[in-house]
């Protein structure tokens, strides 16, 4: 790779000297074809060295992670995909860090590297490249959409496959996630590799402590690997029932309204054109 | 309107706030702020400067008394992550905290973020200021399923006779037809014991909070003790990072914020007492490098008396700038020492006073007489101890 860009850059050279000395000449139409020469090759100069930022990255991330596991492709998989993974597990839209941490846990590797600016940047990305070619990807990543406005939600990511509803948050619907996120954890932390079941129950203990009776009454010190994810499921769900039927309704009919009033991009994007005045009033 | 911060004054009014300020953006008043305000109510220097939106903390150094205090980057950067771990996942740990401390039942959990309205980086205030009015109204109207949780809303205060946006970064929650304040601070509880020093001053800063919502209510129509003057303050707890939660009873603070923010003298009365050329424009060019000379704004400065106290240090950003000039002054003493000694302003009178040097006045007579007994013992014990 080095060595391909090596030889890139001293085309480019070339082709640089190339252009001014023919612009001298006043020689048009060789400009013109050596102008366009040029910018291909600084397009694949780009791209290159964009390849080339992935690459260390994730050879980064995997030298970090050594310790728990070299698993194939593990952590050499890409920001992009690593995000996939631990949304499409908890099956919700989250918060970066929520996700970074999910990650982390059940598929190794630390994603520490995942921070908020990583992730609009990936936004921004997966948008312009729907804009551009529209479905042209199995998958976007994309954002969760307010129930009021249909405003992009303040830090959450969402996938695009996912039904509206689901990606549309309603003012109980943090709560609900919330609980869901917990559940589908839960139902995930006896299939995970031996090296990590410690930073899985972890994180599930977290969850568990802010849901009512998630915290079995086992052995009364609640310690942080006591949690009985049979336990955590029952009670997240139990809460979830109070809340699900009006939550449900509220995303419902957002999700109509967003189907009604937006495009394409906006459904998965948000549509930040809209404010608020007149409609408050 | 160059201002956005500024509402609700006459436009006579806000134009010449803008020329005293200069062509700049007005900085933003805050909880902290407010509260440091009606710490030193009468000094009317602090008025105008805060009254007109000047940065201050840039005047200070520009004229070379920089201000030697603010919260320090890695104080920040807790606050604000221990702040997002109470808040994360839908207000998860703040949920379990009302359930256990305020009953706060099972299926109050709606959370409205008003932070962000309508998913734009930049968006007015105005907006963000409908939206948290329309919202807290709402849940106060009692509709029901109207709202728990707001996060950061948006509220306004008159402060002299000016309308300032305030952005609070708490939660309001609605409870049985109450509004609560939570502030979350990143100072420890130890074994149920806090700093009372930080404890205050969230209590004050939360008190400005409960004013404010109490006003946007009572504008609105509704009454406004619904808003609680118990404020729920989140603190972590022992050395670890979980956070707890106790109420504390504002009404103290909002006592003495409503009578300090009352008796403030309002703007308007205080401009007309002013230079009408006063101006604290840096004039700044093109660079942002100030064209102004520095005395020249010293100058504008002495035009509108201070009211200089030790406890300045800690709150205003002129402050050393104005120690400086309280050089004598038995103000620049103390608030005890100034009321000890009423009448009597420079530090060279008192002394000649005391050594019997100078008639005392009528009004003097008995600080006269107490500074000469002090005069005396000082001597008397000074010779005890063979100095």
């Amino acid at each position: 790779m080095a060595e391909s860009m090596e030889m890139l850059e001293r085309r480019i050279d070339a082709l640089r000297a190339e252009v001014r000395r023919s612009v001298v000449a006043r020689d048009g139409a060789r400009t013109r074809a050596l102008r366009a020469e040029l910018r291909t090759a600084e397009r694949v100069w780009e791209q290159a060295i964009a390849e080339l930022t992935d690459e260390s990255d994730s050879v980064e991330s995997s030298e970090s992670s050594e310790s728990s596991e070299q698993l194939a492709g593990g952590s050499l998989v890409p920001v992009r995909e690593q995000v996939h993974h631990a949304l499409i597990l908890l099956s919700v839209p989250a918060a970066p860090r929520l996700v970074a941490e999910v990650h982390a846990a059940f598929f190794g590797g630390t994603a520490t590297s995942l921070g908020a600016n990583k992730l609009t940047h990936l936004r921004r990305d997966e948008k312009r490249s729907f804009e551009t070619a529209p479905y042209a990807r199995p998958y976007y990543l994309c954002s969760a959409l307010t129930a009021e406005h249909l405003a992009p939600a303040r830090g959450l990511v969402a996938v695009s496959t996912w039904p509206l509803e689901r990606r549309i948050v309603g003012p109980l619907s943090p709560r609900v996630d919330f609980l869901t996120a917990a559940a589908r954890l839960a139902e995930r932390a006896g299939s995970v590799p031996d090296g990590s079941v410690a930073t899985v129950s972890r994180l599930l203990w977290r969850f568990a402590t802010n849901i009512p009776g998630a915290t079995s009454s086992r052995s009364g010190v609640a310690g942080h690997d006591t949690v009985d994810p049979a336990v955590v499921i029952r009670a997240a769900e139990a809460e979830r029932e109070v809340h699900a039927d009006a939550d449900q309704a509220q995303r419902a009919s957002a999700a109509d309204r967003a189907r009604r009033q937006l495009d394409n991009v906006q459904q998965l994007f948000g549509s930040p054109l809209r404010t608020l005045e007149g409609k408050t009033a | 309107m160059t201002s956005t911060s500024i509402i609700g004054t006459s436009d006579g009014t806000a134009q010449r706030l803008a020329e005293i300020r200069g062509g700049v953006r007005p900085t933003r008043h805050n909880a902290r702020t407010i509260a440091a305000l009606t710490r030193n109510p009468g000094c009317a220097r602090r008025a105008v400067l805060d009254g007109a939106g000047v940065d201050k903390q840039r005047l200070a150094a520009y004229i070379d008394f920089p201000s030697r205090f603010g919260q320090s980057q890695f104080a920040l950067a807790r606050g604000n992550a221990f702040e997002a771990q109470v808040k994360a996942n839908g207000c998860a740990d703040l949920l379990s905290l009302l359930r256990e401390r305020l009953g706060l039942p099972i299926p109050e959990v709606a959370y409205d973020d008003l932070e962000s309205v309508t998913g734009r980086d930049k968006e007015s205030p105005e907006v963000r200021y409908a939206r948290s009015r329309a919202l807290l109204t709402r849940a106060a109207s009692g509709d029901s399923g109207a709202g728990t949780l707001f996060d950061h809303p948006l509220l306004g205060l008159e402060v002299a006779g000016q309308r300032v946006y305030l952005e609070p970064d708490l939660i309001a929650f609605q409870h049985e037809g109450r509004f609560h304040v939570v502030e979350i601070k990143s100072f420890a509880v130890v074994d149920g014991q806090a700093d009372p020093s930080k404890v205050s001053a969230a209590a004050i800063q939360a008190a400005v909070y409960v004013l404010a919502m109490r006003e946007m209510l009572a504008e609105s129509g509704y009454d406004p003790t619904i808003v609680s003057h118990d404020v729920v303050l989140v603190c972590p707890r022992d050395f670890s990072n979980q956070p707890t939660a106790v109420l504390v009873d504002v009404r103290k603070q909002l006592s003495v914020l409503r009578r300090q923010l009352g008796r403030m003298t309002k703007v308007d009365q205080m401009l007309a007492a002013l230079p009408a050329n006063l101006s604290f424009d840096l004039a700044p060019d093109a660079a942002g490098v100030p064209t102004r000379a520095p005395d020249a704004i010293v100058d504008a400065l002495h035009a509108v008396d201070a009211r200089y106290a030790p406890d300045c240090l800690a709150v205003c950003e002129l402050a050393y700038f104005c120690r400086n000039e309280a050089k004598g002054c038995t103000a620049a003493l103390g608030t005890s020492a100034r009321e000890e000694l009423g009448g009597i302003e420079r530090v060279e009178t008192a002394l000649a006073l005391a050594h019997d040097e100078l008639a005392p006045a009528e009004d003097q007579a008995e600080a006269a007489a107490l500074l000469r007994s002090a005069a005396r013992l000082r001597a008397e014990l000074m010779a005890g101890v063979g100095l």
